[in-house]
């Protein structure tokens, strides 16, 4: 059983020195920004005031004036556990908490206000209620695919009725399973899973991979069968590079069932997003953990990789949106911090 | 008609083209910067109200399920409560539980010299005088615990006997003995005077083995061996065989911990 951690709130703009420098671009211009966006998607013109307040930005932001800028709104779960209910009344902890019809109808609410949404889960779908003990997975893939996921990676728990169970339920999922790094070459999975998954929302590209944890000596060996464990450290770095250097994803995002952290070495979503370049979100899984708010950890190149968890069970449905700039001509990429806040 | 030399709107929609095709060119990938990001993250909670098609599909299945947790498997002759396995060194419940794991493990490694299948703690709620339901045993182990057979030095078995008579008895299966001063005494392991030189193959689950509720002596085994059986398949499977078998289950407390 996975220990429930619950991690204190950081603020993360004070804690990240790398963030810092951000201050120099003003704060007050990119909420304009942000206001602008919303608007602009709709009408495509923009009346005096916004024009005025455009004017008003600096030198620095002019490219603004030209360019467009792009919401992409990403919704994560992890460690489902087959939870098509909620929690019962029962005066447990969680009680009255979580539901898959509940999930969906906030789902359909944020796909109704936003243009470009992907919804992502981070792995252990099943497991965890009868629903999985006596139907496998159906009925979890079919809500899944009822909810619209845009893509899933593996936890450990989606192998408890061996490679051939998950492998028979993935009929009702009408999403794709990403796994980076589990070779499953030799087994019935071989044409079930990609290494990753390119997104084209609103002109941007938005690279997928999936990284799993080590499944020897917490799953049985005869459910994971041949599958071939690949180090998900060097595996998301190769992803990474490819995704985002030579296929050209704005953003580059790793599904997680590594866990969020560890007391001894072993690796987690923290050491891999320190280890690692290229990765802009990892949506973790695995640990259970509630993050009060996500965590931004400086990467091999200096830059930011946000690390997010929402708990298990579908008790708690995460957001994270990222604005984009368009550059009309060409564009130089000096790296620079981007503004981060913890409210939508 | 007259040919036009110079057609305005022709030539702004050619030139819209060519800017087009040019905007096009350079709106390759690195034509976007990351500029902001906002997050968030939402509680799923009764403020949200349900979608009725996620309901109308789960539906048919929750019902089948409703109906096969209701099932009646087999009888038990007495109410075995929670509280008494919480309080005192072995329990009604607590022994139960331990035999019916036991028993159903030795089925495919009869070579176990004792179990401790779950702490008190793991046992969740009372089983019911009477009917029993596969409902009753899913409240009773709602946990996925996989039984692992651990084979342990002397020694480190010593430190799991320490462990229990610590803290003051836990289910335990073909072990016997006496907690004076909150130390084991008067060991007997299926049969036998525990001998401390001995290694002994002892039935857990990953989860106790993990050093779950404080459990200590498993961290160096000498081997382990997973059984590919869960704990609650293995408490189903024994009330189902008993009840097949029409026989009523009646747990008794045996003495197998006493305290001084």
């Amino acid at each position: 059983m996975e220990e429930l951690q619950r991690i204190k709130r950081r603020g993360f703009i004070t804690k990240s020195g790398l963030l810092a420098g951000s201050a120099a671009l003003s704060l007050s211009s990119f909420d304009a920004l942000g206001a602008f966006s919303a608007d602009h998607r709709k009408r495509n013109t923009l009346n005096a005031g916004e024009k005025d307040a455009l004017n008003r930005l600096g030198a620095d932001q002019q490219a603004l004036v030209n360019g467009e800028v792009v919401k992409l709104c990403i919704l994560h779960t992890n460690d489902v556990h087959s939870r098509i209910e909620p929690f019962a009344m029962d005066g447990s902890k969680y009680q009255g908490l979580g539901g898959t019809a509940r999930r969906a109808a906030l789902i359909g609410k944020i796909r109704a206000d936003e243009a470009n949404v992907l919804l992502l889960d981070a792995g252990d779908i099943f497991q965890g209620t009868p629903y999985f003990n006596l139907y496998g997975g159906e009925i979890e893939m079919k809500l899944m695919t009822l909810m619209a996921y845009d893509g899933a990676t593996m936890g450990n728990h989606d192998f408890d009725n061996g490679l051939e169970g998950f492998h028979k339920q993935l009929p009702h999922a009408k999403f794709p399973v990403i796994c980076s790094n589990y070779d499953f070459s030799n087994t019935v999975l071989s044409k079930s899973t990609v290494p990753f998954k390119v997104f084209h929302k609103g002109g941007l590209k938005i690279g997928v991979f999936g990284v799993g944890i080590e499944l020897k000596g917490i799953v049985d060996d005869k459910n994971y069968g041949d599958t071939v464990y690949i180090d998900p450290v060097s595996k998301a770095n190769e992803m990474a590079l490819l995704l985002k250097e030579e296929l050209k994803c704005n953003l580059v995002i790793c599904l997680s069932h590594l866990g969020y952290s560890y007391k001894n070495d072993k690796v987690s979503d923290k050491v891999l997003a320190a280890q690692t370049r290229n990765i802009d979100l990892i949506i973790g899984g695995h640990t259970h953990t509630f993050m009060d708010v996500p965590e931004d950890v400086m990467n091999l190149d200096g830059l930011v990789t946000t690390i997010n968890q929402v708990g298990f069970a579908g008790i708690n449905l995460g957001r994270v949106d990222y604005y984009f700039e368009r550059y009309k001509g060409k564009h130089v990429n000096t790296g620079s911090p981007y503004l981060i806040s913890n409210q939508v | 008609m007259p040919v036009q030399f110079y057609n305005p709107r022709r030539w702004f929609k050619q030139l819209s083209y060519l800017l087009l095709a040019v905007s096009l060119l350079c709106a390759c990938s690195s034509g976007y910067k990351l500029v902001k990001s906002g997050r968030t993250d939402y509680s799923i909670n009764k403020e949200i109200a349900a979608d009725s098609a996620i309901i109308k599909t789960y539906l048919p299945y929750k019902a089948k399920m409703d109906a096969e947790m209701n099932r009646v498997i087999g009888q038990s002759a007495i109410l075995m409560s929670k509280k008494s396995s919480d309080t005192l060194p072995e329990s009604l419940l607590s022994n139960f539980f331990a035999d019916a794991v036991i028993q159903q493990a030795l089925k495919i490694d009869p070579a176990i010299d004792f179990a401790m299948p779950s702490t008190k703690g793991g046992l969740r709620v009372d089983l019911p005088k009477g009917d029993i339901t596969v409902s009753n045993i899913f409240e009773l182990m709602p946990f996925e615990n996989q039984l692992i057979v651990f084979t342990l030095k002397g020694s480190d078995v010593q430190r799991l006997l320490d462990f229990i008579a610590a803290s003051n008895g836990q289910p335990v299966a073909q072990l016997k003995m006496k907690i004076s001063n909150k130390k084991p005494v008067d060991v007997w392991i299926n049969g036998e005077r525990f001998d401390v030189l001995k290694n002994y193959r002892v039935l857990t689950t990953d989860y106790i083995s993990g050093g779950g509720d404080n459990t200590q002596g498993f961290e160096n085994p000498v081997d382990k061996k997973m059984l590919d059986l869960k704990v609650r398949d293995a408490l189903l499977n024994f009330v189902k065989e008993a009840g097949t078998a029409g026989k009523v289950i009646c747990s008794k407390s045996d003495g197998r911990i006493t305290k001084d």
